[in-house]
């Protein structure tokens, strides 16, 4: 007997990669203060204080977070407004190690 | 990220707070004020794009990024950590984000400076013409532009200084240690000075968010 033919599509390999290929990492400084980078993703992300607050400790704590994702010019727009803001920020591809 | 020693601050200045009509509103003595106008200044000169003043590069291609002469990676730490590198791992992209947007943080950068330092005009004017006032205490109001100018130029110069001196992360006893005659000691004081001021003003504007 012969196994049995696979037949089933692999979905999970022919999903779309990316909808959402690009992501906004911001970066631990010892400079900027606590209050300051939760006001800042709460005030230009419109997060809510729950979520902004979160991400705030992911940096302080784990050194970066994620805290967008979108299209590539959509990153460097999230990107040039927290250099604006003056926290430290950098963009790259959804699936590339953060 | 930095933190704000525990306490509270220095004695001279109070901590911002909100005031009638919607604004924010603190009293700084006016060794503060000076203080404060010499730093913004010295910022403004440091983020002024040094490009825009040379002939030829004025134009609509300039200003479009476009222009012949490359927005270059600056080699000064301070000014570097004011303009990251965006892409980490793609000089060429990096180089390219730095084409489009530097000029524009600049000019922004360079915006709220004058701003901070207009709003610190306007109350020595205030008081120059209220001679009922004790005169080393000034009052600043600031409207909603106003503050989140005074927010992200207190954060800039936090940056530079703490750029500067080499701040880390849980660092204080290191400057505390140093010779009351040590500059060095002095500028940290005045690093967290700024921290403080922006503590008081960050709370303020948090507190009318949610």
């Amino acid at each position: 007997m012969t196994a049995p033919v696979e037949i089933e599509r692999p979905e999970a390999e022919e999903a779309p990669v990316a909808d959402v290929p690009w992501v906004t990492v911001v970066w631990n400084d010892p400079v900027n203060l606590m209050s300051y980078v939760t006001y800042v993703f709460q005030t230009y992300f419109a997060y809510p204080k729950v979520k902004a607050e979160k991400l705030m400790l992911e940096v302080h704590e784990k050194g970066k977070a994620v805290v967008s994702s979108g299209t590539r010019e959509e990153m460097e727009r999230d990107v040039e407004a927290m250099h604006s803001y003056g926290l430290w920020a950098t963009l790259q591809k959804a699936g590339d190690r953060v | 990220m930095g933190d704000v020693a525990e306490g509270g601050g220095p004695s001279l200045s109070t901590a911002f707070r909100r005031a009638r009509g919607g604004g924010v509103a603190a009293s700084f003595h006016t060794v503060e004020i000076e203080l404060l106008r010499s730093l913004v200044g010295q910022l403004l000169e440091l983020v002024r794009d040094e490009h825009a003043a040379s002939p030829g590069d004025t134009g609509w291609a300039a200003e479009l990024g476009l222009s012949d002469e490359e927005q270059k990676r600056p080699t000064d730490p301070v000014l570097l950590r004011l303009f990251p590198d965006a892409y980490p791992d793609d000089d060429e992209a990096a180089s390219d984000f730095r084409r489009f947007t530097e000029r524009g943080l600049r000019e922004a950068k360079a915006g709220t400076a004058a701003t901070v330092l207009a709003s610190l005009a306007t109350a020595e004017d205030g008081l120059a013409n209220d001679s009922s006032k004790p005169r080393e205490k000034i009052r600043i109001e600031l409207d909603g532009d106003e503050s989140q100018a005074w927010l992200r130029t207190l954060t800039d110069l936090r940056l530079a200084l703490g750029t500067r001196l080499g701040v880390s992360e849980g660092d204080d006893e290191q400057w505390q240690a140093l010779d009351e005659n040590d500059p060095r000691r002095h500028v940290h004081d005045v690093y967290d000075w700024l921290g403080w001021v922006q503590e008081t003003l960050v709370r303020t504007l948090s507190a009318g968010l949610d």
